[in-house]
């Protein structure tokens, strides 16, 4: 780029198509977009920022533009045009502020699956060297390195929470997987996990720490998807070659990609099921493999992961379960379930965006103080550290536990 | 002047067609990059499909986000779905009796689309929403303009229509006629001339999209509960 114009503008080659990382459905998806402006209501980061530059309808106008100047009429007669840098960065910008909740999506008056067609966006903009933003960018070299985005040692995975009673079995139809934000951040909730697996009885199985890596999901959101199928490769056989029949988890984000994108990278059908930990509990439960002894006179306010909810269709599985506990009341915040408010962490926007994130955890926080509940209950490592960090320094205060962190206290295995 | 609008409309026409055919070529081309495995994306079922149904008929996602936006813009697209009915008899030779048979409903039609373009204005100005979109308002001027001139013909400046459907005919068959002497008529056709490339290209699309939404929605519980 040597003058003044040139640096303003990005040519188009080598990037080429902007259309090359997206499915046919993602292009229709674009087109069928009618700008109506309606899920900015919903949208968590119009809720802290109220700029509509940032909003899903004008990211896909100007993406639209993107692919006019490269695949539009004028492109294909006299070659692709030229698109400005600055539009380019101030897109890059707004898709990576986004906290790809997808309540846009569910609320769009089309329809766009806009939780998997942001990361696409996001892919794209990676390809062209825009993107990741900030310490996203790290995330390959630390997982290549470590096996988690957090760059810990991998023997610093399970040592400092996994709980001295609980018995792993070498191999096991059932398999447990702790993930790496639950590992390291949110050590309370994967702690509970485990000792509720523990009471239940059934034999399970984890990987040694070395070989759990990340299931991808971090690359995946933030549009780095070179390592994604050798890590899908890996885990998959590792548990495959353990003879496990279902797969476990709590964490909301890995069970997304495992269930809806893990069989894509993988390159068939995987040879597990993929289930949330809530729905294996409420299993159990219900089989009376699993009792809850002990009450709890509490007003307890359930969040719902937006990866969770409108991600896999998990809202009732916790809810039984709370509902069960004896002496609790459960309230709902006014969006629940599939219509549920971001608390901030998704998208990995919190690290570089960490202000909108702050502020979208307060406002959780507010109207769980403001419904009454004596406790915040969570069933995501990445809400369970934001929002704990959005309280820090905050005025307003409320207990925030995971779900299954509160149940492990609460519950005895049934004598046989 | 005839001949101007006729040439003009010959290359709105073909501008249209390239339009789609651009749009149509990149989805095959991504189709072509689709990984070898991807899993299922949704439900496929007759309740599905049902489903998918109502919700472009009734624009039950509208509805269920703001049900004021949606009173305006049902009634808009369906007034323009029997105005453009309606207008069928212009293109046809002979007349087909289903398109006679709307024709009352066409001219109810043509006053709805006004009054719904207004309402749709009007209800989006009040509300003050957040996102504008400047080419959806250019629309919907330009659909105004073409509604009131077209009623302003059917009340006061009737043009002649045999001179009107001669007119019409003579693109279709690509043997121009005489431009009718309604200066009503000519603006109506300009502007209609001048919507073709603002058309939004969500009228195809949006559907397609419903239909895998209401699928997708439906087939939730099928990514984790093995249903």
């Amino acid at each position: 780029m040597e003058n003044n114009d040139d640096r303003n503008l990005l040519k188009n080659e080598p990037g080429g198509s902007f259309t090359s990382g997206l499915t046919p459905l993602q292009l229709i998806e674009i087109d069928a977009c009618t700008q109506c402006g309606e899920c900015l209501k919903y949208c968590p980061v119009q809720d802290v920022t109220g700029n509509p530059l940032i909003s899903p309808p004008e990211k896909i106008r100007l993406f639209r533009e993107f692919i006019k100047a490269t695949d539009g009429l004028k492109a294909r007669l006299f070659g692709p045009g030229e698109v400005d840098r600055k539009l380019l960065e101030d897109f890059t910008k707004a898709i990576y502020e986004c906290t790809t909740c997808g309540a846009c999506g569910q609320h769009c008056t089309v329809g766009i699956f806009t939780q998997r067609l942001w990361p696409m966006l996001r892919k794209e903009m990676v390809r062209r060297g825009l993107g990741p933003l900030g310490p996203q960018a790290g995330l390959p070299k630390a997982i290549a390195d470590t096996g988690n985005p957090y760059n810990k040692p991998a023997g610093d995975r399970y040592a400092p929470w996994f709980p001295e009673d609980v018995r792993l079995s070498e191999k096991a139809d059932i398999a447990y997987y702790a993930g790496c934000t639950g590992a390291y951040e949110a050590q309370p909730m994967v702690r509970g996990d485990v000792r509720v697996l523990g009471q239940i009885g059934e034999p399970f199985a984890m990987l040694p720490p070395e070989e759990e890596v990340c299931c991808g999901f971090p690359l995946f959101i933030t549009g780095q998807h070179d390592m994604l199928e050798d890590l899908v490769r890996r885990l998959v056989g590792s548990y495959k070659a353990r003879g496990v029949k279902m797969l476990l988890c709590s964490c909301p984000c890995c069970v997304n990609i495992m269930s809806r994108d893990w069989p894509a990278y993988y390159g068939s059908e995987l040879p597990f099921k993929i289930r949330h930990i809530t729905q294996f509990v409420e299993d159990a439960m219900k089989t009376g493999k699993l009792l809850i002894r002990r009450e709890l006179r509490e007003r307890l306010i359930y969040h719902d992961p937006c990866y969770l909810s409108r991600g896999v269709g998990i809202t009732e599985e916790p809810r039984a379960i709370l509902r069960a506990i004896p002496g609790a009341e459960l309230l709902e915040f006014g969006r629940n379930r599939l219509e549920s408010r971001c608390c901030g962490a998704g998208g990995a926007a919190r690290k570089v965006f960490h202000d909108n994130a702050i502020a979208m955890g307060r406002l959780a926080i507010d109207e769980a103080v403001d419904k009454g509940a004596d406790r915040l209950i969570l069933s995501c490592p990445a809400c369970y550290a934001k929002v704990n960090e959005a309280m820090q320094g905050y005025g307003r205060q409320i207990r925030i536990t995971d779900i299954m962190e509160l149940l492990a206290d609460l519950v005895e295995r049934r004598e046989t | 002047m005839g001949i101007l609008l006729v040439i003009i409309a010959y290359l709105v026409y073909a501008a249209f067609w390239v339009r789609l055919s651009l749009h149509t070529f990149v989805w095959l081309k991504a189709a072509r990059q689709l990984p070898p495995y991807h899993a299922a994306a949704g439900k496929r079922s007759l309740v599905a499909f049902v489903s998918s149904a109502l919700d472009i008929i009734f624009f039950r996602r509208l509805f269920a986000s703001n049900k004021v936006l949606w009173l305006g813009s049902w009634a808009f697209h369906t007034a323009f779905v029997f105005v453009v009915l309606r207008h069928l008899r212009y293109f046809l030779n002979p007349v087909p009796d289903c398109i006679w048979c709307v024709q009352p409903f066409g001219i109810a039609a043509g006053y709805i689309l006004a009054f719904s373009l207004l309402y749709v204005v009007i209800a989006r100005t009040v509300a003050r929403v957040k996102y504008v979109s400047y080419q959806n308002y250019v629309i919907l001027g330009l659909l105004f303009i073409i509604s009131a001139t077209g009623l302003l013909m059917r009340n006061f400046f009737r043009p002649d229509l045999i001179d009107v459907k001669s007119f019409v005919m003579g693109i279709v068959a690509f043997r121009p006629s005489p431009l009718p002497d309604n200066f009503f008529f000519i603006a109506h056709f300009s502007f209609f001339l001048l919507l073709i490339p603002y058309l939004p290209f969500h009228i195809f699309t949006a559907p397609l999209i419903a239909i895998e939404a209401r699928g997708r929605q439906q087939g939730l519980d099928m990514v984790v509960h093995g249903k």
